[in-house]
């Protein structure tokens, strides 16, 4: 293998796991991670599942120790490309069995297992494959290539970064505002939209007919519809007189199409009552009772 | 109860014409008030007793739908209990936004209001389908869709942009179809519709800035 590749993977992966090794034992919240892992299911047991990802986060670092010492042998290359594929089968069983569940995989808590999680375990690998192969220690050829050393260990970075999600908000969300603010919002363009229905229900609802009708409204919106400059907002109801029972009604409100609470303090609503059996106007004061329910004024 | 909810005549166009000639039949009522509504967020108000004797005899329901018979929903609710959902032409169905009883699939979540009947089913007044409120951070903006974060876990989530349904909710302003006022980073409030085949949320509204 290209020699600077092979020499330095000792330092790139002994870094990476002494990381990722540390996290997972040290890590205050690992029993939480894992609680969350399919090891649980595995194991049966939620606090072996923790001890089981400490145990893991001890043997990262004890191969990261190793990687950093003694490179230029093969033991730690090989058992770091071992760690590396027992990762990546871990994540094919987990994903095929739970693919809800957590990686896991570094030290902070992250979502499911994703694309992300596979390429970092089979990064493991490779990196465990590049070592193994390795002549002179990092050291020796660092010295001796410093220049191309760095571009290495700083393409390393970049792609790890790339693959790991718990440093997002270091490159990736700063990247996407950067392309927002050059490129413009991809959400820009709908501000002079007709009203939405939700804004002329909202304004139904801060409204005194909604107040006034709400002992008779029983239903969500039940349907919407706009016609010559109104929009008619139909709700179910139950009216109940002393003389003729309880009849299921239609309450109807209509507003201007064009009103929500940014155009008007004061909504004015038409509001009807209609039978549902027989079509026929019911005739109800809705105001009969609000001089009793005034709202009080709010202490501030 | 009748179940008139299919039936042309009733949904049609004259019908709608009648009714917005009744509407604007209607008394005016002027002014605004405070108390609040019965729409989606309602789904979610922590139950209370209320002065109205309407609100206060209301059963609850939650679960999965298991079985569409008719125009009953069984329903597996989430702490092993059992429901039937009796929809009638007068119970308001939301699916992202007000919507019929045809678009209520078995798998779909649901959290109903209704009145028990004495056969031990509940007669829907108002049917949510698949609602949920969650908080979560705005990762990053696409035409169409957000990618948000959810929860101490992060969990990625996709919540679709719907035309001429998904609304904004800003400080101080009314709902607006206008999204370009969401930030990456933000916080935001998803109130919207899961999607059970591909796990992602068809947003109503979002909520930043409050």
């Amino acid at each position: 293998m290209i020699p600077i590749v092979s020499d330095l993977a000792p330092l790139v992966c002994g870094l990476l796991l002494a990381v990722t090794g540390a996290g997972k034992l040290f890590g205050r919240r690992t029993a939480q991670l894992a609680a969350n892992t399919v090891l649980v299911r595995v194991l049966n047991d939620g606090r072996r599942a923790g001890l089981a990802l400490r145990a893991v986060g001890a043997a990262e670092l004890a191969v990261a120790a190793a990687l950093l010492a003694v490179p230029g042998t093969l033991l730690p290359g090989v058992a770091t490309a071992v760690l590396g594929a027992g990762f990546t089968g871990y994540l094919g069983y987990a994903r095929a069995t739970a693919p809800e569940s957590s990686c896991g995989c570094s030290a902070k808590a992250e979502g499911p297992i994703g694309v992300r999680s596979f390429a970092r375990a089979g990064l493991v690998l490779l990196g465990g494959a590049a070592a193994a192969t390795a002549t002179d220690p990092w050291w020796t050829e660092a010295a001796r290539r410093p220049g191309w050393s760095a571009a290495f260990a700083v393409a390393a970075a970049l792609l790890l970064c790339a693959v790991s999600a718990d440093l997002d908000h270091v490159w990736l969300l700063p990247l996407r505002r950067l392309r927002i603010r050059l490129f413009g919002n991809p959400l820009a363009g709908a501000a002079d939209g007709p009203v939405p229905v939700a804004a002329s229900v909202e304004l139904l609802e801060q409204s005194v007919a909604w107040q006034a009708a709400s002992p008779i409204v029983r239903s969500a919106l039940l349907d919407h519809w706009d016609d010559e400059g109104w929009r008619v907002l139909r709700f179910a109801g139950v009216y109940e007189q002393a003389a003729r029972g309880a009849r299921p009604v239609n309450v109807l409100f209509a507003l201007d199409l064009g009103a929500s609470i940014d155009t008007t303090s004061s909504p004015a609503v038409r509001v009807s009552v209609i039978d549902d059996d027989t079509d026929e106007m019911v005739p109800v004061d809705l105001l009969a009772g609000m001089a009793t329910r005034q709202v009080l004024p709010m202490a501030t | 109860m009748s179940h008139r909810q299919n039936d042309p005549g009733r949904r049609g166009l004259d019908r709608r014409r009648f009714l917005t000639t009744a509407a604007l039949g209607g008394a005016t009522i002027v002014g605004a008030s405070a108390l609040g509504g019965l729409d989606a967020d309602a789904a979610f108000a922590a139950p209370m007793p209320s002065l109205d004797p309407a609100i206060s005899r209301s059963a609850f329901a939650e679960g999965r739908i298991t079985q569409i018979k008719g125009s009953v929903l069984e329903v597996a609710g989430s702490h092993g209990d059992q429901h039937l959902i009796q929809l009638t032409n007068a119970t308001s169905i939301w699916k992202l936004r007000t919507t019929t009883a045809d678009q209520i699939q078995v798998g779909d979540g649901l959290y109903a209001r209704g009145v028990d009947m004495p056969d031990g089913t509940i007669a829907a007044d108002a049917v949510w389908v698949n609602i949920v409120n969650l908080y979560c951070t705005v990762k990053g903006i696409a035409k169409d869709r957000l990618h948000l974060a959810h929860g101490a876990q992060d969990h990625a989530v996709v919540g679709h942009i719907v035309a001429d349904t998904t609304t904004a909710s800003y400080l101080g302003g009314a709902l607006t179809s206008d999204l370009s006022r969401v930030r990456i980073g933000q916080s935001a409030q998803i109130l919207g519709a899961w999607r059970p085949a591909d796990d992602a949320i068809d947003i109503a509204r979002v909520t930043v800035g409050h």
